[in-house]
């Protein structure tokens, strides 16, 4: 067969506005989505509008970011930096890796903020009830004493450029409440980097974030967390990302069942009716400012959050009650009869659930 | 002896997959496409399975001749007619795809066909089989819509150990098989086929539950074989090394479940997702069905959980099973119950709990809506002293714990589904001094150190990838 010049001129032409279109590839090329276990639980990346081959490599370093990060931040891993640190810190300046450094230093102002409602240093605390929620014994009084001496994200002292020490004997941090939202940041960070432009990160559920938007569509429509069932509440995301808390469910068989979200201040699990759910620009944040806002409450919480820039949250209670503190994101309520008090914009749609942080 | 002991004596023999032992298994079958295929002594399995009725009778003949056993795999309908070309053919058995695993099936027809073709083996290919995997929660499609698995904070593993349970309890005289088909539906995935580690956790799947499975063989991964093309060839090398590790344990060797957890059910319907639950919170437990029930065989379980409708001699023996210590969960069963003359211990709109002697009866107003908390509930329920068997530093790996009197051991058998090497923590009850470990990656045997506390032994597989097998003797 013989092809005519002009013929191989326009095949060029449209292969040419094809390579060069992103909108074009992004609705052609097929979606290529990986998952890994990493900190405890599934993280899964979706990218589209890039040739499989391009797309693959490129979920498969952000994947590796994060478990590198997993290897810093890890308290399961007796070998992970911070566990390293744990065991070193006590009344000495140690030398910890720059993430760790950041993660710790980005944790502090949610502390003060809650006045140390929000703590790192909770994991003596957190390791206490743990055994309590698999079945064993409630801790005493006097175990609980013990673990509370060694909280306060005041003794934490950060020595620039990258270096730490605990003004306690026992201290020991816990980054379970942050360490993800930082992770999902510097996998976005990588996969730009890799000339992704379309890509939606979802860290077990609890934390997750939209690069850009979905082919053919306004934003990454995520679907919240909602104790109800009842308000079936959405937002909106677009290089932004939402993450949720909640206190583990109460034990349908009764009688005590402490959650996994321990209140530093009192040093015993948090009793709540709510989940929160929070947007904001970064994953570090939302992260963060979620375990933060279940902490607090929903009074303190909304002036909290009073007046800080692209950030969002809604208290949702078992009961329907809500309390919502928008700072301009748009957040769309659908109840189950249907009828819609905001304005709706199609989108993809993705649910939110609460992790264990 | 007489007729009351010798009752006795046959009640215990047929309490299938309890005290009767069990074998353990590691027949792997595959699927496959076209007729192309290496050598048998190559490819390391020679069961292959052809659905009924056959559309190119000259591909079976052909790999039929290359040394291959081949197998029927019909419904119901078509068994006789697959049973009677099998024989003509010289195949080696028939594989009856049930409906239901709990069902009676048609066990009249089974057996006269069965009877009718001696020489042929038939199993019974178990519905339901799930590939296994660590999901997630996003399902990604072509068109951009992305949707939600399941919420949950753990991450979720498909196991097929519930349903090999059942299976056991259900046909306590056949060794389960199941089957499934891998999901393509990514583009990846699809262009790719399933990934050596794939096919690695299937195999270590079902073996370490004592079970046989069916497999398809990707068209790209037998193409490849068939082309002689290395990278195919890495990725089968790698399968054999696990299907070689896996038969290593023999098939004959017998077993006793090490479980003090009992589920007392005659169908599987309402109660399924439970049993799910508690085999991927590694909960160890057996399914009997009401009429297993007998005083000496539930001395050997410290909890029971009763789905059923229990009748007269079921609720005498439950009762006594609390008086002597037991802990007795009956969910969504109403009635009048001799503990009901107690005083509720508890009681709200969702359960009330009775002590009852030494133990405690719970009732739970409504079916398990909320699996995960049920088991969560359950272990929180049992207590720390009652738990058998418990993995630490892994929610994606499963566990099965077996007694093998002959060799006085407990091998634990493990199933990592997420694929990645992690470190382990194990504690069983009792005490154990020598622990040997051994995994398809690194042989046999590392020798690991147990540490005793209280009642139990602890020790720490330092990585377990997808597939771990420990020995524990005293």
């Amino acid at each position: 067969m013989h092809w005519h010049r002009p013929y191989l001129f326009i095949v060029f032409l449209i292969a040419s506005v094809y390579v060069s279109s992103p909108i074009l590839r992004a609705q052609t090329e097929p979606p290529v989505y990986k998952k890994r276990y990493v900190m405890g639980t599934v993280f899964e990346v979706v990218v589209y509008g890039l040739p499989t081959d391009h797309a693959s490599a490129a979920i498969d370093k952000a994947l590796d970011e994060a478990v590198r990060l997993d290897h810093v931040m890890s308290n399961y891993k007796d070998d992970s930096d911070l566990s390293r640190m744990n065991r070193t810190a006590h009344f000495q300046s140690t030398e910890i890796p720059l993430d760790l450094y950041r993660v710790i230093e980005e944790s502090l102002p949610y502390s003060r903020l809650s006045n140390g409602r929000f703590d790192i240093s909770v994991g003596p605390l957190v390791d206490l009830w743990k055994a309590a929620i698999r079945g064993g014994p409630m801790p005493t009084v006097e175990e609980e004493a013990r673990a509370r001496y060694c909280v306060g994200y005041q003794k934490i002292e950060l020595i620039p450029p990258n270096r730490i020490e605990f003004h306690s004997d026992c201290m020991r941090l816990d980054l379970g409440s942050i360490g993800k939202g930082y992770a999902v940041d510097r996998m976005a960070e990588i996969l730009r980097a890799q000339g992704v432009r379309s890509a939606y990160i979802n860290a077990g559920g609890s934390t997750m974030y939209g690069i850009g938007t979905p082919p053919g569509k306004k934003g990454w429509a995520v679907h919240l967390r909602d104790p109800s069932n009842n308000l079936n509440p959405e937002v909106m995301l677009m290089d932004n990302s939402v993450s949720t808390s909640e206190q583990t469910a109460d034990s349908a068989l009764g009688g005590e069942s402490p959650g996994h979200i321990v209140l530093p201040t009192s040093g015993k699990p948090l009793r709540t009716k709510y989940a929160v759910n929070v947007v904001a620009r970064l994953a570090t944040e939302s992260d963060a400012l979620s375990t933060t806002l279940l902490l607090v409450g929903p009074e303190n919480g909304a002036l909290m959050i009073k007046g800080r820039k692209d950030v969002a949250a809604m208290w949702i209670s078992t009961d329907g009650e809500r309390t919502v503190a928008d700072n301009g994101v748009q957040i769309f309520w659908e109840n189950r009869a249907g009828v819609q008090t905001d304005g709706k914009i199609a989108g993809t749609k993705i649910s939110g659930s609460p992790n264990q942080k | 002896m007489n007729r009351m002991k010798l009752r006795n004596v046959l009640r215990s023999l047929i309490l299938g997959g309890l005290l009767v032992p069990q074998l353990a298994s590691a027949m792997v079958f595959l699927r496959i496409s076209g007729s192309e295929l290496p050598a048998v002594q190559d490819m390391g399995v020679k069961n292959l399975v052809f659905a009924w009725p056959i559309s190119d009778v000259s591909a079976v003949r052909k790999v039929q001749a290359q040394g291959y056993q081949i197998f029927f795999e019909a419904s119901t309908g078509d068994l006789s007619a697959a049973a009677e070309n099998a024989e003509k053919m010289n195949i080696a058995g028939v594989i009856l795809a049930i409906d239901n695993v709990d069902g009676p099936g048609d066990n009249e027809l089974f057996r006269l066909v069965t009877a009718a073709h001696p020489r042929l083996s038939f199993l019974l290919l178990n519905p339901g089989g799930k590939e296994p995997q660590m999901r997630g929660r996003l399902v990604v499609e072509r068109n951009g819509i992305l949707q939600v698995s399941s919420p949950t904070s753990q991450p979720w593993v498909d196991t097929n150990l519930a349903l090999v349970k059942l299976a056991r309890a259900f046909r306590p005289d056949v060794i389960p098989l199941y089957s499934f088909h891998w999901d393509l539906s990514d583009a990846l995935r699809n262009k790719l086929g399933p990934a050596v580690e794939d096919y690695c956790l299937a195999i270590s799947e079902a073996n370490a539950f004592h079970a046989d499975v069916i497999l398809d063989l990707h068209e790209k991964l037998q193409q490849g074989l068939v082309r002689k093309e290395s990278s195919a060839w890495a990725v089968w090398n790698n399968v054999k090394r696990y299907i070689a590790f896996e038969q290593s344990e023999s098939a004959a060797s017998k077993l006793r479940p090490v479980a003090n957890t009992a589920f007392v059910m005659d169908t599987v319907a309402p109660s399924y997702e439970g049993l799910n639950l508690m085999a991927r919170h590694n909960i160890p437990f057996v399914v009997l069905r009401p009429g297993d029930l007998e005083q000496e065989l539930l001395e050997t379980f410290d909890t029971l959980v009763v789905f059923s409708a229990p009748d007269s001699a079921v609720i005498a023996l439950v009762d006594n099973f609390a008086k002597h210590g037991g802990i007795v969960v009956l969910v969504n069963l109403h009635g009048e119950f001799p503990w009901h003359s107690l005083e509720p211990a508890h009681k709200d709109k969702q359960e009330t709990a009775y002590n009852v002697g030494a133990g405690q009866v719970v009732e739970l107003a409504e079916p398990v809506i909320d699996p995960e908390a049920f088991s969560r509930d359950l272990r929180r329920l049992m207590g720390f002293q009652r738990t058998t068997l418990g993995l630490w530093n892994s929610l994606t790996s499963v566990a099965i714990a077996d007694r093998q009197d002959s060799k006085d051991e407990t091998i634990v058998n493990l199933v990592n589904y997420a694929l990645e090497a992690e470190p382990v923590q194990v504690q069983i009850k009792g005490h154990f001094s020598s622990i040997r470990y051994e995994s398809p990656d690194e042989g046999c045997c590392q020798h690991l150190t147990p540490v005793q506390r209280g009642p139990f032994t602890e020790f720490v597989i330092p990585a377990l990838f997808v597939r771990g097998r420990v020995h524990l003797s005293r």
